[in-house]
């Protein structure tokens, strides 16, 4: 797999270094909206607090404890959430060949969640194994129901319809629960509309086994990835096999949004816009697609939950409520410039 | 080259479906379904935290005069106009969704993707959530229905906003319906928690307070329904494409926005009488084509009737499974209805 070997499938666009220059903007805005994540918020906090706390922790200060301890955490969950949705959504839009792709709306988060919340009332046990596990056979579930649902014809809107429709059964499938046990509901309806705050960085520990493996495995599909964006054909022309390059992504995109839902419960439209936005800067190659779909999947988390914390304060809207009043109209208007 | 046979008389002959042809099967499973209908009727007007038996029911129903005053208005005030409701509910649910999925030519398409369904919850949510003293209750389906409406026109502007085609139709719904339903998770959230749950067994198709005057009404909707199998021959076209409708003297641009107001009717009406019971819309077409494939003269009646069956079931069920506790019959319905779903998705896969 060294580099003579293998065909380097894209249109030369822009040098390395403009690639690597972008990458340290991004980087650069991806600390700055993390530092508003740590300054802003019901309370807002001096800077050089901030500061403080961060690099000289003082743990009998009340407002240094804030930030280290509350808003730390959120922020370490939403990065890592944002980057594992961008990224699933990157590659789902990527193996399905469908710029609307999402996990959400098509109904993967959904079924991740409708199985963490029977598993949770019906299984009794430790959580930390058996949230993630559940969110991933949901996911699981979910993905394959859709890509059958599909058919074998490669129609985008039959691909989005039956995402709909598998996203509207498992909802009404969780409402079902949730009707027939009504302190679930109380418990969990903040989960369920994909909220950070209902999280901890305790959780993180849950996911990491699958999560890195997932983001390691998703880079090595890179170069995969740009052959089959010339086509089945040129792909396994190039000596790709194609089968076997949907299904590792079928399971990456499966633990990555499965573990993004296990943490926040289900968000979605971060895996549709941000891979729009990626590729805005670079076109079509997945090398560096990856890296940059993380990173602005991180800073596009990172300021949904800071809207969703500043636009009501001292309340807070749900993250994934934020998302998807961003993320719906960004949809429609890709339908309606883009389709046909 | 010159093709050699020219003498070759041309015969006119008719595209399929162009005549409300019956073959025989299609008047028995149409029959077999009325036959089914009654007896569901029958059963759910028998079934019961009180129960009556069947000859009873028959009394009460035909000869009310001969039957204790009691049961004559358990059957005829409690009942039947919960009974009423769900079969026109579900049979226009049913139709909506036939005109949906022709329009469309996608086998998934449902008649919630006009936004109907969303703009109706969201208009409902609101008003029982954060205005609750707003109007008097009675007065609710009617600003459902204007939410539905208004709605359904929002995405129909969009989705033609640069020129219309049904994908870009079922797209806009689809985003449409997303964003709302963030909305109704805005207010399912962070609602006062009582009202929330009530909210939520209207909005998940609960038939428990309907009464006459709301049948009235759906029934003066249901002509909407005749109105739709009387163009039949239209959809039977449209499926085909475009351009077969317009050889046949059948203008789409004309034809697909009377028949989705017609949709958008047929959906109003039901949502705002029993509340959202997607699933139904998007399943009993898909069922009743089993039995007759896609010819819409027969199909409309049999898609109808099914649809009914559907609701009927899934309240009759609801109500009697967890007695006294009376589930909705949209989660019956999505629970049992789902798996056979698949299982239907599954044969027909292009």
């Amino acid at each position: 797999m060294n580099d003579s070997t293998s065909v380097s499938a894209l249109p030369k666009s822009g040098g390395v270094s403009l690639k690597l220059m972008g990458m340290l903007a991004v980087g650069l805005l991806l600390l700055v909206v993390c530092w508003l994540h740590l300054a802003l918020g019901a309370k807002s906090i001096d800077w050089a607090l901030v500061w403080q706390a961060l690099f000289n922790y003082d743990a009998s200060d009340s407002e240094q404890i804030l930030v280290r301890e509350m808003r730390m955490s959120r922020l370490l969950v939403s990065l890592v959430v944002g980057a594992a949705l961008a990224l699933a959504g990157v590659l789902i839009q990527a193996v399905s060949r469908n710029p609307l792709a999402d996990p959400g709306i098509l109904g993967i988060n959904s079924g991740a969640a409708f199985f963490v919340v029977a598993g949770l009332l019906f299984v009794s046990g430790s959580r930390s194994v058996s949230v993630p596990l559940l969110a991933f056979s949901g996911a699981l579930f979910a993905a394959l129901l859709v890509v059958m649902l599909t058919g074998r014809q490669q129609s985008s809107g039959r691909m989005i319809l039956a995402g709909a429709a598998v996203a509207a059964l498992f909802s009404a499938m969780t409402a079902v629960l949730l009707l027939v046990d009504q302190q679930g509901l109380e418990k969990l309806r903040n989960w369920l509309t994909g909220s950070i705050s209902a999280s901890d960085i305790r959780k993180l520990d849950w996911v990491w086994p699958y999560l890195v493996p997932a983001m390691v495995g998703s880079l090595l599909l890179a170069k995969s990835l740009n052959a089959h964006h010339l086509g089945d054909m040129a792909a396994s022309g190039l000596g790709v096999k194609v089968g076997r390059l949907k299904l590792l992504s079928l399971f990456v995109i499966v633990v990555l949004s499965g573990s993004a839902v296990a943490l926040v419960g289900p968000i979605g439209f971060v895996g549709l816009v941000v891979p729009h936005m990626a590729r805005f800067v670079i076109r079509n190659d997945f090398r560096w697609l990856i890296p940059y779909a993380l990173l602005l999947g991180a800073i596009v988390m990172v300021s949904a939950d800071l809207m969703g914390r500043l636009l009501v304060r001292p309340y807070e809207i749900n993250t994934g409520i934020v998302t998807a009043l961003i993320g719906a109209p960004f949809f429609i208007a890709l339908v309606i410039w883009r389709v046909r | 080259m010159r093709q050699l046979t020219f003498n070759r008389p041309i015969i006119w002959q008719p595209l399929p479906g162009m005549i409300l042809s019956t073959r025989l099967m299609d008047i028995l499973w149409l029959l077999v379904f009325a036959a089914l209908l009654v007896a569901c009727v029958v059963w759910a007007v028998s079934t019961g935290s009180y129960g009556l038996d069947i000859n009873k029911v028959v009394q009460a129903l035909l000869t009310p005069e001969a039957v204790p005053e009691r049961q004559v208005n358990l059957v005829w005030e409690l009942r039947l106009p919960r009974i009423m409701a769900a079969v026109l509910c579900g049979a226009a649910l049913s139709v909506a969704g036939v005109i949906m999925q022709a329009i469309t030519r996608n086998p998934l398409a449902s008649p919630g993707l006009t936004g109907v369904e969303s703009g109706a919850s969201v208009t409902l949510l609101v008003l029982l959530i954060l205005l609750p003293n707003a109007l008097p209750h009675y007065l609710l389906p009617l600003a459902a229905l204007i939410g539905g409406g208004a709605v359904a026109a929002f995405v129909y502007i969009l989705a033609s906003l640069r020129g219309f085609s049904p994908l870009r139709l079922i797209l806009v719904g689809v985003g449409i319906t997303a964003l709302l339903s963030s909305v109704s998770d805005l207010l399912i959230t962070y609602g006062d928690i009582e009202r929330v749950e009530s909210a939520l067994i209207w909005l998940s198709g609960s038939l428990h307070q309907v009464t006459w005057p709301d049948i009235q009404v759906m029934a003066w909707w249901s002509i909407a329904g005749l109105l739709v199998w009387s163009t039949f021959r239209t959809l039977n076209l449209l499926r085909l494409g475009d351009s077969v409708a317009l050889s046949r003297g059948v203008n789409p641009k004309v034809m697909i926005p009377v028949l989705l107001l017609l949709a958008v009717a047929l959906t109003s009406a039901a949502v705002a009488t029993v509340g959202t019971l997607s699933f139904v819309g998007l399943m009993a077409p898909h069922i009743a084509r089993r039995f007759c494939g896609d010819r819409h003269g027969v199909l409309i009646p049999m898609a109808a009737m099914v649809g009914g069956l559907m609701v009927l079931l899934g309240d009759t069920i609801g109500r009697i499974l967890f007695a006294p506790l009376q589930l909705p019959s949209g989660l019956v319905i999505v629970m049992i209805g789902a798996p056979y779903f698949v299982f239907l998705m599954r044969k027909m896969r292009h």
